[in-house]
């Protein structure tokens, strides 16, 4: 999350945006994300319906696994990608869907 | 504690789906070359003094907060002598507008896992990099294990971004540290340039 919060610069000249979600509760959230300096939002997803959504519930496990999802602005999925966020890979990513939007 | 959690980039653009061609990587074996001044060029990006031949290559894989690369030494006497330094690009935390506050950060997730008291020791403003820096020294101690860790990080910067330098240097509670490392480490530090913009500089 921190790497997320060092590149929200790029993400605003690449027009996106990041959302954080986890199975933690508000507080816990606000708290944790208060400690790193993160300025994004975080979700809060207790009941877990979003790691259902995007698949990322292990069983039996009340934690999400980690998941890069880049939604466009039509809502669909353009990029997924599993464990710790390659930040490079997501940022030529968003140039490269910025550039596709531009030629619009 | 790492927060397991889904991070969605929402992309805001109008967009259609484009089949573009993936680039083919070319793999490289060594990503290092000396030069007949004995220096190192790293993938044609960085430039430095490496340590002498007693140092390991440290490289570990990328992802978040990984170091780029680094060397590491086993030290003489119990565990856990041993002294490792390394160049990151990404150290720990967010703030990119002062080393103070990257350094505030920084020292709330170094050696996390490791549990110490810190004590910083020294702290200064110094020349890195071609520009200003901080360098702050620290030890931590674990009552509990008996050991203890002499560190030293160096911030600097590379671009808008803020880039670290450190070295740890673990012994026994009743163990000496060895001051000659830190001195390899200033030398590796003092000697390392950019040799062209970073990947940021260039998106």
């Amino acid at each position: 999350m921190e790497g997320h919060q060092r590149n929200l610069y790029l993400y605003d000249r690449f027009n996106a945006r990041v959302v954080g979600v986890s199975r933690d509760d508000v507080l816990t959230l606000k708290y944790w994300g208060n400690g790193l300096g993160i300025t994004f939002p975080l979700l809060s997803n207790i009941t877990s319906f979003l790691g259902a959504y995007f698949h990322v519930s292990p069983q039996g496990m009340p934690i999400f696994a980690r998941r890069t999802v880049i939604i466009d602005k039509t809502g669909i999925i353009r990029y997924v990608r599993d464990g710790s966020p390659d930040f490079k890979d997501i940022l030529l990513f968003l140039k490269k869907l910025n550039q596709e939007g531009g030629k619009q | 504690m790492k927060r397991k959690g889904l991070t969605i980039l929402c992309f805001v653009l109008a967009v259609v789906w484009l089949s573009g061609c993936a680039t083919m990587e070319t793999s490289k074996k060594v990503p290092y070359r000396l030069t007949p001044q004995g220096m190192v060029i790293w993938e044609d990006e960085f430039e430095f003094r490496p340590p002498p031949p007693d140092w390991k290559l440290l490289r570990v894989e990328t992802g978040e907060n990984d170091i780029n690369f680094g060397f590491t030494r086993t030290d003489p006497g119990p565990f856990p002598s041993l002294t490792t330094f390394a160049y990151d690009e990404e150290p720990f935390g967010c703030t990119a507008a002062s080393f103070e506050g990257r350094e505030r950060e920084f020292f709330k997730r170094f050696l996390f896992n490791a549990i110490l008291q810190f004590q910083i020791l020294e702290k200064k403003q110094v020349q890195v990099v071609g520009g200003e820096g901080l360098a702050v020294l620290v030890e931590g101690k674990d009552p509990v294990k008996k050991e203890k860790v002499r560190a030293k990080v160096v911030f600097g910067k590379r671009g808008g971004r803020i880039v670290g330098f450190y070295i740890t240097q673990w012994r026994p509670m009743d163990g000496s540290y060895d001051l000659s490392a830190f001195e390899i480490f200033d030398k590796f530090v003092s000697s390392f340039k950019f040799l062209k913009k970073s990947f940021y500089e260039t998106l």
